[in-house]
């Protein structure tokens, strides 16, 4: 007896549907699966065999064969137990063809015969669009997500056989009442969710005392997208600021929530109670990441990596100084381009990375620098230190601030600091202008198009001449004062026309090379 | 340049051997002629070098080849007991027993000198406080020695070059390096105006590159070369203390100039006041330390050096200063101070801030860095 039961792999951040072809025949008892398995498959050999048997079903003391169509893919992940597990039972005749028809099968089987979720299952279901899913109950959500809201559900083999055979109501991923995680099921797909989960973890502006220009900077960074460095000793809240960030930015839009939750799924990071991630991510890795850790990547299957588990958020890189010049110079190209293309021996794939970058770094290798004189490293040192960011790199950084330890006073004197929640609605404000103006945020502003996207009043555009003859600007220097100047003009409502204020903010919210190489070449 | 002759050369080819260093070297041509040392070194038979360590490196050095190197490059090589070695060190128990110069060695003699050393990470205070001293100094027939390394030093010397005037007393730069490596590069232009009315002076051979413990070495030289020594900026243990630590040991006298006490780069300066040095405001102070009369009057209203000059700051007068302008320049300080700080201090926007302080430095009553800014 033959069966074929469809299900899905990943590959990178999309599904392939695959055809799970089962053969039972006379002959010696085994059981073998073949069609390029990694590892995780060819151990759900025991792990189907012992579910069965859990599960009060027979086990056919006969030819087992597993084929895994199209057989030129290399298939990974845990969620073809499932599949395999009902091509046996349909194959060796203990369940009839007629009630698998039409059904495709997502799922890990455990030894007792439960059925367990695996990461990715919302681009699986994706991929599985034509048909109706079969999914474990704690995979609703994800279903859900993928257009399947009629997927069908259950938590063991056992339970899952008797619906086939009629024996039992099926539970569908809408019910919402077969699980705890369904509960939050009814706000699936509204992106107007009053609390938003992504603030509750994030430090509030308003917890910062002074530190008035790394707020604004903040601010700057969220309106326009543009990646940040922030430049201190260590103390100096450099963590803290980075944090606020997230609770800067707007709500995802639905299509790239859509995005970052398949990128999430896939990685196999746990999705808030509402299924959908509407709130920009947050991610500090540490500075020990690996290449591979950061961009993407792997043997087995491709997974994205930090990069993209950033996406539609920010990146935080902590002590950017200390990440190996490998890992950083490797975020040049996604930097650039919004995604990173990760290229395999055994396959290629793109994973979304467009991200605002936040880096903290010390000034120096004592950390306790500042302006010329306030430390004792040698320039030569803090020259040393500094390159450790090469200069395209820093290049992609159109803000920089110094930070530093605030003052008693700044402590003590009860500032009335305006909160994440103020801002935030400033910065959305000030993001729709941007949208007018055709792109989503000021940091991808062709630089062609910016003298009609940023037009310069005549005193702008005397002082940006005349920074430019004194050498203060470079013409690369131009375009990033130009862009943040149009930031800041949206941020404050001025208007269409950008002032020499707003250019004037603009020039010492700039990052400059000597942010970092101070005192260096004198 | 005259030609080397042989005693010269091969003093030269000695100091040059691999491993040498200037303790060995004294030791090698105490009480040798330098030809003499050179041959016995060759056959092993030295007593100054038991082990025999340079009789390989001296089999496979030409004493004719070195000579004919350092006359390309134009340095001179003075020796402790000849002619154009500087009086002040012969009598010195540290005194280098070859000393090499670019320049006009000579220069030494007949003017009285000053060093003017401290940090390299110097302040935009130290470096202004560090030229202003040495321009009116060298003006007043003071030859000022310091070190060319960056900051302070480097400050000093560009005072003498640019701002000491025609007549003034040549720039006297002591280094670490040899005189065929300039270090910091940075430095490149003003080590050759210094070479050109000065003398740059060293102990290492050609080609000694830059490495920790041959800078202290070169600071006892500086000092021993000195009447007084003025620390401008320093750092609680900065490397310039060194200079004011062998200068005291020697006798002569250390100044050093007051800084915040709130401003790292001052700790040292300030400390070596607590601890009895003499302080130094401006030129005349350093004058009256060194005993000069100048310009031939003690008349305190002709005091030609301008009191007032460093004090400008203090004085500039309001008029035509805008209210932002104004509250900017009351809360930037001498010392570099962060955008941050002018912020709190102002209560002024970041954009006001920004487009005053551009104005003030326009007009030169400000100095700015990435972040920060500070008064002239």
């Amino acid at each position: 007896m033959i069966a074929a039961i469809p299900s899905a792999v990943l590959i990178g951040v999309d599904g392939a549907p695959v055809s799970v072809e089962v053969h039972v025949s006379n002959g010696l008892p085994g059981f073998t699966v073949v069609g390029l398995p990694d590892a995780a498959v060819r151990e759900s050999r025991d792990r189907v065999r012992a579910a069965l048997l859990s599960s009060g079903l027979t086990w056919p003391l006969r030819r087992v064969t597993v084929n895994l169509a199209p057989s030129g893919v290399r298939k990974g992940g845990a969620g073809l137990d499932l599949p395999i597990a009902i091509g046996v039972l349909v194959a060796s005749g203990a369940l009839d063809s007629e009630a698998v028809r039409g059904l495709a099968f997502v799922g890990e089987l455990g030894l007792d015969g439960s059925l367990r979720g695996v990461p990715g299952t919302v681009v699986l279901a994706e991929a599985l669009s034509g048909h109706d899913l079969v999914v474990p109950t704690e995979s609703a959500i994800e279903a859900v997500l993928a257009g399947h809201a009629e997927a069908r559900l259950s938590s063991t083999l056992r339970g899952l056989v008797d619906r086939l055979e009629g024996r039992r109501r099926w539970n569908h991923a809408e019910d919402g009442a077969t699980s705890d995680r369904c509960g939050g099921l009814a706000g699936i797909g509204s992106t107007t969710s009053s609390v938003p989960d992504g603030r509750d973890s994030t430090v509030d502006l308003a917890d910062i005392r002074g530190q008035a220009l790394s707020k604004r900077a903040l601010a700057v960074a969220a309106t326009g997208g543009h990646h940040l460095l922030v430049v201190g000793p260590p103390g100096s809240g450099k963590t803290m600021l980075a944090n606020c960030l997230p609770g800067l930015l707007p709500d995802l839009d639905r299509d790239t929530a859509l995005e970052v939750t398949r990128v999430h799924s896939v990685a196999g990071v746990p999705l808030p109670p509402g299924g959908l991630i509407e709130r920009p991510p947050f991610r500090s890795p540490h500075h020990g990441a690996s290449p591979v850790a950061m961009i993407g990547g792997g043997t087995v299957w491709l997974r994205p990596g930090e990069i993209s588990l950033s996406h539609g958020g920010v990146l935080f890189l902590d002590e950017m100084g200390e990440f190996s010049t490998l890992v950083l110079d490797a975020l040049r190209q996604p930097l650039e381009d919004g995604e990173v293309r990760v290229s395999r021996a055994r396959g290629a794939t793109t994973f979304p990375a467009r991200f605002i970058l936040v880096g903290a770094m010390n000034p120096c290798p004592c950390g306790e620098g500042g302006p010329p004189g306030s430390c004792r490293c040698t320039p030569a040192a803090r020259e040393r230190y500094g390159r450790r960011l090469s200069g395209p790199l820093l290049d992609r950084f159109d803000i920089a601030v110094r930070v530093d330890h605030p003052g008693f006073d700044e402590l003590l004197r009860p500032s009335p600091a305006e909160t994440s929640e103020a801002v935030a609605a400033r910065v959305e404000l000030a993001r729709q202008r941007a949208v007018a103006r055709g792109v989503p945020v000021n940091a991808r502003l062709p630089g062609a198009t910016l003298g009609q996207a940023a037009p310069l009043s005549k005193a702008a555009h005397a002082l940006v001449e005349r920074k430019l003859r004194s050498g203060a600007l470079s013409a690369r220097g131009l375009h990033r004062v130009h862009r943040l100047a149009r930031t800041i003009a949206d941020l404050d409502g001025v208007g269409e026309v950008i002032e020499a204020d707003q250019v004037h903010e603009a020039l010492v919210l700039r990052c400059r090379r000597d942010i970092l190489l101070e005192g260096a070449n004198r | 340049m005259s030609a080397l002759d042989e005693v010269q050369a091969h003093a030269a080819t000695l100091a040059g051997l691999a491993g040498m260093t200037p303790v060995r070297l004294a030791k090698v041509l105490d009480g040798f002629d330098p030809v003499v040392a050179f041959h016995a070194v060759r056959s092993g038979t030295h007593p100054g070098d038991p082990r025999r360590r340079f009789r390989t490196p001296a089999r496979d050095s030409d004493p004719g080849e070195v000579g004919r190197r350092y006359e390309r490059a134009g340095v001179a090589v003075l020796l402790r007991d000849r002619s154009g070695y500087p009086s002040r060190l012969i009598g010195d128990p540290g005194a280098p027993a070859v000393l090499f110069g670019l320049g006009d060695p000579c220069i030494l003699e007949g003017h009285p000198r000053v060093a003017i050393v401290g940090t390299r990470s110097a302040t935009p205070y130290g470096r202004q406080v560090a030229s202003e001293l040495a321009a009116e100094l060298s003006a007043h027939g003071v030859t000022v020695v310091s070190g060319l390394a960056m900051g302070i030093d480097a400050a000093a010397h560009a005072g003498v070059v640019l701002g000491g005037g025609e007549s003034a007393a040549p720039p006297v730069a002591v280094v670490g390096t040899g005189l065929d490596v300039i270090y910091p590069a940075t430095n490149r232009d003003l080590w050759e105006q210094v070479a050109r009315r000065g003398a740059v002076l060293a102990e290492s051979p050609l080609g000694t590159q830059a490495r920790p413990g041959v800078f202290p070495a070169r600071n006892r030289i500086i000092a021993a070369l000195s009447d007084i020594v003025v620390v401008v900026e320093s750092h609680l243990r900065g490397g310039s203390l060194y200079t004011a630590e062998a200068a005291a040991r020697r006798s002569i006298p250390v100044c050093a100039v007051p800084g915040s006490v709130r401003s790292p780069s001052s700790a040292g300066t300030n400390s070596l006041l607590v601890d009895g040095c003499t302080p130094v405001r401006d030129a005349t102070d350093v004058l009256v330390a060194l005993g000069l009369s100048y310009a031939g009057s003690s008349d305190q209203h002709g005091l030609p050096v301008g009191r007032g000059s460093s004090r400008q700051g203090h004085c500039r007068e309001d008029v035509g200063q805008t209210p932002s302008q104004r509250a900017v320049l009351a809360a930037v300080e001498f010392q570099p101070t962060a955008l941050e700080t002018i912020l709190l201090r102002t209560d002024l926007s970041i954009a006001e801030v920004a487009t005053a302080c551009d104005e003030l430095v326009e007009s030169g009553s400000l100095v700015s860095g990435p972040g920060w800014w500070a008064q002239v």
